[in-house]
């Protein structure tokens, strides 16, 4: 039974950190995931320094070109998808990288938009992990990604906004998230007493917080990839809440 | 006459050629104990073998004929066996051949498909791009390990095409020796892949206006699809 954890939160909160670092939590038990870059920005593979040969969004592209050809049936464009999803991979030791990509206008195309979640839905089932940096909430994963998630990793930073946000997500993830539901993790905490403010302020079950860290701020300014990350105080709360919820 | 009469027989001369300068070896897998099947997803760092990444050579292609094929679930290979390859990837030619009666080339076709993408051997990461007809394979460190050879893989699609009505016999042919020997099968591939796409297109789009259709020239010279031609025109008439 795999485990599939979508990160989601209000854009600028740390959710690409936060999901790199559960990344190189991974890697380094050897646990085979799958982490989904769903942001089109593509935060994430800059973060693990991966560089996708295509994304999800060029392999839509490609199969709309074979459904145009017009001699393929759904059996066949669903093996298709199997193939041109696999050239999409990007593989680093147990994990295997996918992006989504930056969407782009090429028509409605449901068949197609059917045919490759069902195709990464099939993918994620052949890994121990999925791993999802979500763009924002969790209807885009629903929508573009998995039917559904086992569990909703709520980031918010200590500001009133951040928890607003991840709380509107919650009540949205009550709905679509099949598993256990949904923690919040808050970010950039610069002491123990924003933490306790924080979770005193919302009905979101806390999963701990994450220190303001100059190890992860130096790899967020520079190149290094996060999979070089060395252990930290933030790398340190950021794996104790993913042990929380038993990603490993 | 069949549907692939050009392209079997393009096989069958491949295979004589191999057979006569002893480059080919024949197995026969009837006693053969199954390797387990299973979906697998093989990652780089688990993987001992590719065979068919198409930047070297990859091909594959499913032909069925009334004709007698010989021995059911012979397996024969040109090139190195699973455990035998020096390199980390190597060239890769799949043919499958289902002999029997297929009344319903259409649906016969679709049946003998989906038996061929429904089988998986465990330790075996297998995708297949039709269009394209490349197949891309790894196989996993512990499969290689345990014994995993072309001869299960053969077997297994052996097995899962006489499972197909009116199949009657079923053999592989695996070709790994080199990219010129997959290229060699290349134009049988591509003659059957026409043919198929010609059948598809005559059932999903029911139009028979041979002047637009850039299938006409197949049509008109293959027996067999000008009998599904006018089957299906009759029936949309009716």
């Amino acid at each position: 039974m795999n485990m599939i954890l979508a990160v989601c939160g209000k854009g600028g909160v740390g959710k690409t950190t936060i999901s790199a670092v559960g990344a190189r939590g991974l890697a380094s038990r050897g646990v085979k995931s799958l982490i989904v870059d769903a942001d089109p920005a593509g935060g994430l593979a800059m973060a693990l320094d991966i560089s996708p040969k295509k994304t999800l969004n060029d392999v839509r592209k490609e199969l709309i070109e074979e459904v145009k050809a017009g001699s393929r049936d759904e059996r066949d464009l669903a093996v298709s998808v199997d193939y041109l999803v696999a050239e999409a991979l990007a593989e680093v030791g147990s994990l295997a990288f996918l992006a989504i990509g930056r969407p782009e206008d090429v028509g409605c195309y449901c068949k197609v938009n059917v045919i490759l979640k069902d195709a990464i839905e099939g993918l994620g089932n052949l890994f121990d992990v999925v791993l999802i940096d979500a763009e924002a909430g969790i209807e885009q994963v629903n929508r573009k990604v998995m039917g559904s998630v086992d569990y909703v990793l709520l980031v918010s930073d200590t500001s009133v906004k951040a928890v607003r946000v991840a709380e509107t997500i919650k009540t949205v993830a009550d709905r679509m998230v099949s598993g256990e539901g949904a923690g919040l993790l808050i970010n950039r905490v610069r002491e123990e007493g924003e933490a306790k403010r924080v979770a005193k302020g919302t009905s979101l079950p806390v999963l701990g917080w994450v220190p303001e860290d100059d190890t992860v701020r130096r790899f967020d300014a520079g190149a290094d990839s996060f999979l070089e990350l060395p252990d930290c105080p933030a790398s340190g709360a950021i794996e104790k809440a993913l042990e929380a919820v038993e990603l490993f | 006459m069949g549907l692939f009469d050009e392209q079997v027989n393009a096989v069958a001369a491949f295979v004589r050629d191999k057979r006569a300068s002893g480059e080919l070896r024949e197995f026969a897998t009837g006693e053969r104990k199954p390797w387990p099947e299973g979906s697998s997803l093989v990652l780089e760092e688990d993987s001992a073998l590719e065979m068919g990444n198409p930047r070297i050579a990859s091909l594959s292609v499913l032909l069925w004929t009334e004709g007698d094929i010989g021995d059911s679930g012979r397996v024969s290979i040109v090139g190195p066996d699973i455990n035998e390859a020096a390199d980390l990837s190597i060239p890769f030619a799949q043919v499958l051949i289902a002999s029997g009666e297929f009344p319903n080339e259409y649906d016969s076709f679709r049946d003998l498909r989906d038996a061929v993408y429904d089988t998986h051997l465990s330790g075996l990461s297998v995708r297949t791009m039709p269009s394209k007809q490349t197949m891309w394979c790894k196989v996993a460190r512990d499969a290689r390990a345990a014994g995993l050879s072309l001869v299960d893989l053969g077997a297994a699609y052996a097995e899962a095409l006489r499972g197909v009505e009116g199949v009657t016999a079923a053999e592989a042919l695996f070709v790994t020796s080199s990219a010129a020997d997959v290229k060699r099968l290349a134009g049988a591939a591509s003659g059957a892949q026409r043919l198929v796409d010609a059948m598809m297109k005559m059932y999903q789009e029911q139009n028979f206006d041979c002047e637009t259709c850039e299938y006409a020239d197949v049509c008109d010279t293959v027996m067999d699809l000008k009998k599904i031609r006018s089957k299906l025109a009759d029936d949309k008439a009716v």
